[in-house]
């Protein structure tokens, strides 16, 4: 029976010598994302002065690692895929790639601008119109005004929104506000785009239109990092899946055999 | 040599990412100040109602025993007031800065020093506004506005330097202690006294004032004074250790903030 660690090591192998260049998107090294519990310790000035008064007792603490050892190279100009349950790092992994969240151990390299759609909405103030939040959100990306006043009308176009431009967000329904999030982080043009389980929100209508986004952003060699449960979607268009399991990476390569393991028993177990 | 290089570029960076920002920032202080003001001239009055306020009670209780005459007590203590202000709101606002704005850094990679920065200069804004009756006093004192206060925008950059040092240290100790807010209000209150806002050095003894001047808005507010009560134009020599002085405190805060914004995410 082979195990996980040679699953990766040929796969992998296989995979650099596919890739269509010899730098990577993304390269993950040796990450680790470890909180910590605290059982006791002093969550204000004045107790940390009278703990150490008291003389240092160790705080007792219960370490979860949200990711451990993590290591990966995302090839340029494709779909990769993570797939795991829920829980196993999927989305702590793409923070630590958007530069949101520091690993506590180990770096990610990154070849190109990021934009992420990791909650839909980032940085989108709900009492602000479409227009407003469309500025704000260039102005959280370094954009002025005037680069962004360009490009309202593409992005109100994409998404369809044009009667509601002037109408606050916070009465959009899910389906308009995953429309104008997805129109605003694809408008930036970024050379790696991050998605977490944007495949399950919204109507067809709008799924189909992410697919087209996506086929038309892998044409330019754009790189696309997806966490989803579409395993449908994985088979038919990733290049590379990573499957986790608690922090762990314990597949990395063809989208068949990962999606194999994921629905076998050894994983569940 | 290494780690002194590394500290040197953060802080250079610091300003290009002001820089970088300065579309967010704008957005940022305008939403500030039209929640303030509330689009109303009523509300800008209202604002103002607070400097002036103290003003009045101030300089009626204080001016005789000053020995001072209460027009002059009351630009006196204005100005200085004024400055005070401008550090102590920002310095309070900064200590929710960071758990106000957690969802946004949560999501789009961002210096998460812009938020103080923010604050900085809405303040800031608040400032020049509040300038506007400091003056219209003045006119009804009698009291002549010297031309000394177009240096107003130099002898504000190390009040500037000094107000956003001690913010960001501040904003970084309310994440990780929830006490920060209560243990600041008694600072402040402190620094208040220990600041030549009430009085003016003269009337403390030396040894005295030789410990106040670490106060490092001692100056700030001595500075303020002698370019809008005095007239006069400060003395570069001790404007420029005060400059020196106000950049080490700036380049403290960001050293501090720089070494523990990345276990912002872990705490909130």
């Amino acid at each position: 029976m082979n195990t996980p660690a040679d699953l990766i090591s040929s796969d992998l192998e296989r995979d650099t010598k596919k890739s269509h260049s010899d730098e990577f998107a993304v390269e993950i090294n040796d990450v680790t994302v470890a909180y910590r519990a605290y059982i006791r310790r002093p969550t204000s000035l004045k107790e940390t002065i009278i703990s150490t008064l008291k003389g240092k007792k160790e705080p007792t603490f219960s370490s979860f690692d949200a990711l451990s050892q993590v290591s990966m190279k995302i090839a340029k100009g494709s779909v990769f895929a993570l797939i795991g349950s829920n829980g196993c790092g999927k989305s702590t992994l793409l923070k630590v790639i958007a530069g949101v969240l520091k690993p506590t151990k180990g770096c990610v390299k990154l070849s190109g601008d990021i934009a992420s759609l990791i909650e839909l909405g980032a940085g989108f103030d709900p009492d602000l119109t479409a227009i407003e939040n469309i500025y704000l959100n260039g102005s959280l990306h370094k954009k002025t005004r005037a680069e962004m006043q360009g490009r309202i009308q593409h992005i109100l176009d994409f998404s369809e929104l044009h009667e509601f431009a002037f109408t606050p967000i916070k009465y959009y329904s899910s389906g308009m506000y995953a429309r104008l999030a997805f129109s605003v982080a694809v408008d930036v043009n970024p050379k790696i785009l991050l998605v977490d389980e944007i495949l399950g929100v919204g109507d067809e209508r709008f799924q189909e239109k992410c697919k087209k986004v996506f086929d038309e952003l892998i044409n330019k060699g754009k790189t696309i990092v997806l966490v989803t449960h579409n395993m449908d979607y994985i088979m038919e268009k990733a290049n590379q899946v990573a499957l986790l399991k608690k922090g762990k990476l314990v597949y990395f390569g063809e989208p068949k055999r990962a999606a194999e393991i994921y629905r076998s028993s050894d994983y569940s177990a | 040599m290494q780690s002194a290089i590394k500290q040197l570029l953060i802080f250079s960076n610091f300003f290009y990412q002001v820089y970088s920002y300065r579309e967010y920032l704008i957005q940022s202080v305008s939403r500030d100040l039209r929640k303030k003001y509330k689009r109303s001239a009523l509300g800008y009055l209202w604002t103002m109602l607070h400097p002036l306020g103290m003003m009045l009670i101030i300089t009626t209780v204080l001016s005789n025993l000053m020995g001072v005459s209460f027009k002059d007590y009351a630009i006196f203590f204005l100005v200085g007031l004024l400055a005070w202000n401008y550090f102590s709101s920002t310095a309070l606002m900064s200590l929710h800065a960071i758990r106000t704005n957690s969802r946004l850094f949560s999501q789009i990679a961002i210096p998460k020093y812009i938020f103080i920065v923010s604050l900085v200069c809405s303040n800031f804004v608040n400032y020049l506004l509040a300038i506007i009756p400091l003056f219209v006093v003045m006119l009804i004192a009698g009291h002549a506005i010297p031309w000394t206060v177009i240096l107003f925008p130099i002898v504000f950059i190390p009040l500037l330097f000094v107000t956003t040092g001690i913010s960001l240290i501040l904003s970084v100790s309310n994440v990780f202690y929830e006490d920060t807010l209560h243990l600041s209000e008694v600072a402040l209150q402190a620094l208040y006294f220990l600041s030549p806002i009430l009085y003016s050095r003269e009337k403390l003894p030396a040894d005295l004032i030789s410990w106040l001047v670490l106060n490092p808005l001692f100056c700030q507010v001595e500075f303020m004074r002698l370019i809008f009560f005095e007239g006069i134009v400060p003395d570069l020599m001790s404007f420029s250790l005060n400059l020196l002085g106000s950049l080490f405190i700036l380049f403290c805060g960001l050293y501090i903030f720089s070494k523990s914004e990345d276990k912002f995410m872990y705490h909130l």
